[in-house]
């Protein structure tokens, strides 16, 4: 037999591999700096953050508009113009809520705001007046498939004011308090106590509690709707008030829930009538999207769903003002430059844009999209689904780009491939010429416009390069951006969509079925300064990073360690990791265990309170 | 994964629960493992559709890959595809039904070789049964089941012609040209199926089929077939090598230590190229002729990694992956720059194995190669 010399037969092929990367070469140059021009500019000191309805979202809105006229993009069928305007609650705060406690006989004590008196973001506007009944922490949940919860067992609060504590009792086993921890959040309680019939609701942070004595402060990313109820928190001197009345001592009374004391139950507090005014101010703005589209190239009559829509978010958290900043207090009022979150997302919609303008064939129409308001609850894209300047019918997929600007290893996230069958096949295709480490995810409940999308029924990616350090803070700043990284992904996703652009038969769409209940958890009281790596499905949660002088980084985790244990839980995945973080206690130290570098290391990581 | 192998990493686990190879008790990787950046760079997942997939070899102008995945709809089990490195196509070029394995670019034509139970009449009933069974939600490991009824056939892509060439009953599979083109190598378990078997024989057949797998030696038009090996234990996953030879890997009659081997085409000059007291697999010769790429738990019973070993095997081999679950069948490109290989890493919907690519450091490979220690026999090691 002959011997084949190793070399042979591939010279052909590396030569015409050689040519093409040249041919390329002056293009993507191009397309490199462009793509930073746009971060640098949208995440400059002059666009302040991009907060939604501010003058540095007008200022974005009008730098996108600029870049979509000269790529010749054309304003929606029937639009003025290219920006669409929305409005939403800008902000949240007390007018001056008042509580006032009347003892038989005895002289009334006025409790007002912002000091005693704090109503909830989510309460009702009005006066309500009546006698006290204390719940324990006001939670009725199933804590195993036989055992029922319920703080309201034996008690009549029909008309009635209603006082529970925060949170979930500290004490118990932590099967117990892991299952009470997800139907602790404030929603939840305000809708137990309104379900029972109860004229109000007063939450009390217990001294035995983190935060202990303190108002809960209103945030207005919760606003949005009214939740049935006059509700408020009070400071310690109002549950001293209360408790007093009662002859019981609040702390003692604490203690006795949080071990599961049997005997815990909850009591009407007599002699005493309380008068609870609520009073929440909400400041509604203007806010806008920007949106444009790229006429198909040939009529589209006959083309089943003549629209591919992609788009980003281009908002961000101004100077830290919205209740998701994750700066520290030193840099609490610094502008929060949203390199990655989300000039980058941005950027690879542009340039996506760009190219397909060039495109000679379009079958379909491109619809691109640039959402604002994504950081205060996917406003901007809820805005356009709600009533979509095109039937949702008519959208063919959607392809979604939020955080994309800090490729490292090569990798690359794509989730919510479980929307549609045809996205595996696709994304193979495409990667195949683009060479990403691609990790996917079928889950399209993500925090991002995705979401949206999802929700209407439309087969939806969302692409997304990792966690980090610098997330919501005033560090995710241009020079951490791996530009070749987003011109990168803007070519595999345009590969993508010149697929749908011109395939005969649109995706289909699968509904994902929800996992993981993410509402109602009470694990934001706890920090502990991990940064998920979202991305990862490896076994455990793997860190893209740990914040500075946090938790975490004192117990000597870093990036790239896997955790596999806390506190005693195993940790499988992130969702064990968050259900996790609501079983531990503020100042109390719990073992870790995780895996570097393939060995297995323990640690001790000290959880602190967030504020 | 994986055909040309697993099904005996199964039987190792499934039929003799009780026995444990050696290598499982020494699950401690020597300090002295280089990261695997050392030798592999850009890695990244190639397949992404569908359950899982493997087992991917090169065209010999390196612009094709052919592998074999879980992504027919209606069929649970492998079809084989062909993927185009410079358009992103994946193109299935098997029936579509059935069960397929085991693709080979045959080199100088356009010609692909494969193994498939297509004519096997009950294949859609198949198809079927294991579809219900997956979904009734239960589970069993992923087994590989030597399927009688598979044959040897080979593809033209410019005629989408398929030739059958083997016709015997019994497992036709794991085969390969060699670099002429002119000649296939494969294994087969015919020898269980066209004699009177003992009762022990018949017991061994039904809880190990692999057991009777043998290396045969072909024409690239199905005939002058030779027996090459007859030791008892499942010889199989031969390739060709630059210069002609043989390379294979051989189990030992437990099939749970399997080591590579080396032989001359006629079958002669049988050499053994790996000791290593584990199950060492899938080898395939690196184009330059100086080392061998395969597979093995040596580093814990189900941690599959890749190594590479000195063509002569003479010293120790040199581990390449660090990475835990599944990492083996490497292939090489054909420019020897490359690494093709399937892998558990990508996890989630990647689980199940799909085949991931890297750059492969040639020079480094050498390098530690000509660091690593003389080979000991495995007996000695104890």
């Amino acid at each position: 037999m002959r011997p084949l010399r190793w070399t042979s037969g591939l010279l052909a092929g590396a030569f015409a591999l050689a040519a093409t990367a040249a041919a390329a070469q002056t293009a993507t140059v191009d397309l490199l700096e462009r793509t930073r021009t746009h971060v640098e500019t949208l995440a400059s000191e002059a666009f302040q953050g991009r907060l939604t309805g501010s003058e540095g979202e007008r200022l974005a809105a009008a730098y996108l508009v600029d870049e979509l006229t000269r790529i010749g993009a054309k304003p929606l069928p029937g639009a003025d113009g290219y920006t669409s305007p929305f409005s939403f609650t800008a902000g949240v705060r007390d007018g001056g809520s008042t509580l006032q406690l009347v003892r038989e006989g005895g002289t009334p004590a006025t409790f007002s705001a912002p000091d005693d008196v704090v109503a909830l973001s989510f309460s009702d506007n009005g006066e309500v007046s009546g006698s006290l009944v204390f719940a324990g922490y006001g939670i009725v949940a199933n804590v195993t498939p036989t055992e029922v919860y319920d703080s309201y067992a034996g008690l009549d609060v029909e008309d009635k004011i209603v006082v529970v504590l925060q949170y979930f009792p500290e004490d118990m086993d932590q099967d117990r308090r892991a299952a009470l921890a997800r139907y602790s959040g404030l929603r939840y309680k305000a809708q137990a106590a309104r379900q029972r019939g109860a004229a109000g609701l007063i939450i009390v942070t217990g001294p035995r509690s983190p935060n202990a004595g303190q108002t809960v402060p209103m945030s207005f990313d919760s606003a949005i709707a009214g939740s049935g109820i006059v509700a408020a928190s009070v400071s310690g001197r109002v549950a001293d008030a209360i408790f007093e009345a009662a002859g019981r001592s609040l702390e003692e009374v604490q203690e006795g829930f949080d071990k599961g004391d049997p005997h815990a139950q909850g009591f009407e507090i007599p002699g005493l009538t309380v008068t609870l005014a609520a009073d929440v101010q909400r400041e509604r703005r203007t806010a806008h999207n920007v949106l444009a589209y790229l006429p198909a190239t040939e009529p589209v009559d006959g083309v089943a769903k003549p629209w591919v829509v992609i788009g980003a978010h281009y908002d961000h958290l101004g100077a830290g003002e919205i209740g998701s900043s994750l700066a520290g207090a030193e840099d609490r009022n610094r502008i929060h430059y949203g390199a990655d979150d989300n000039a980058s997302g941005t950027a690879a919609v542009l340039a996506m844009a760009e190219a397909l303008a060039d495109e000679p064939r379009r079958r379909r129409h491109v619809l691109i999209a640039f959402w604002s308001g994504e950081e205060l609850g996917l406003l901007g894209s809820s805005a356009f689904v709600s009533e979509p300047p095109v039937p949702i019918d008519q959208m063919a997929a959607y392809l979604n780009f939020d955080m994309v600007g800090r490729v490292s290893d090569n990798r690359l996230t794509v989730q919510a491939t479980g929307t549609s069958d045809v996205w595996p096949r696709l994304l193979e295709q495409a990667n195949v010429l683009a060479g990403f480490d691609l990790v996917l995810n079928e889950d399209p409940y993500q925090p991002t416009d995705v979401s949206s999308f999802n929700g209407a029924g439309v087969p939806s990616l969302t692409f997304f390069t990792g966690a980090h350090a610098e997330y919501h803070r005033p560090t995710d700043t241009p020079d951490l951006i791996n530009y070749e990284g987003i011109v990168r992904v803007s070519e595999l996703a345009t590969t993508v969509v010149r697929r749908l652009m011109q395939a005969d038969e649109p995706p289909q769409f699968v509904k994902v079925e929800r996992t993981v209940e993410t509402g109602g958890r009470a694990g934001l009281r706890i920090f502990t300064g991990t940064i998920p790596d979202y991305a990862a499905e490896a076994e455990g949660m793997l860190l893209g990073g740990v914040v500075g002088g946090g938790p975490a980084d004192k117990a000597g985790l870093q990036k790239g360690d896997v955790i596999v244990e806390i506190a005693g839980q195993s940790i499988a995945n992130i969702y064990d990791y968050t259900y996790a973080l609501d079983l531990l206690k503020i100042g109390e130290p719990v073992k870790v265990v995780y895996m570097r570098d393939g060995e297995r290391r323990e640690t001790t990581l000290t959880p602190e309170a967030r504020r | 994964m994986i055909a040309r192998v697993i099904g005996a990493l199964l039987l190792a686990a499934v039929a003799l629960p009780a026995a444990r190879p050696a290598a499982g008790t020494t699950p401690q990787a020597p300090t002295t493992d280089l990261p695997e950046s050392t030798f592999l760079s850009r890695i990244r997942r190639l397949t992404v559709e569908g359950r899982r997939a493997g087992e991917g070899y090169w065209s010999s102008d390196g612009r094709k890959l052919v592998f074999q995945s879980e992504r027919e709809p209606g069929n649970p089990f492998y079809q084989i595809y062909v993927l185009d490195f410079t358009t992103g196509e994946t193109k299935r070029i098997s029936p579509g039904y059935g069960k397929t394995t085991c693709a080979f670019f045959r080199p100088g034509s356009d010609q692909i070789l494969f193994s498939s139970t297509h004519l096997d009449p009950r294949s859609r009933e198949l198809q079927a049964e294991e579809l219900a069974f997956r979904e009734s939600g239960q589970e069993r490991r992923y087994a590989w089941d030597y399927d009688p009824m598979m044959d040897i056939f080979v593809y033209s892509e410019s005629t989408g012609e398929l030739t059958r060439l083997t016709t015997e009953e019994g497992y036709d599979a794991e085969a390969s040209y060699s670099p002429d083109g002119e000649w296939i190598v494969f294994s087969s378990t015919r020898n269980a199926y066209n004699r009177e078997l003992s009762a022990e024989e018949r017991k061994l057949l039904e809880v190990d089929p692999a057991y009777f797998g043998d290396l045969f030696i072909m024409r690239a038009d199905g005939s002058d077939v030779r027996q090459l090996t007859d030791e008892p234990g499942y010889d199989g996953g031969p390739f060709f090598m630059q210069n002609g030879d043989i390379v294979w890997r051989r189990f030992d009659e437990s099939g749970l230590i399997a080591d590579v081997w080396t032989m001359k085409p006629d079958g002669s000059n049988k050499r053994r190229i790996t000791d290593f007291g584990a199950m060492s697999w899938a080898p395939y010769e690196h184009p330059s002729g100086e080392y061998f790429f395969f597979s093995s738990n040596k580093y814990g019973f189900e941690n599959f990694e890749i190594f590479i070993v000195d063509a002569r095997g003479e010293k120790e081999p040199v581990r390449v992956t660090t990475s835990p679950g599944f990492d083996g069948l490497p292939v090489p490109s054909p420019d020897g720059r490359r690494l093709a290989f399937t892998s558990t890493r990508g996890g989630g919907s990647g689980s199940a194995g799909q085949i991931f690519l890297a750059d492969w450091n040639h020079e480094a490979a050498l390098a530690a190669l000509a660091a690593a220690p003389p080979r000991v026999p495995h007996s000695q090691k104890q």
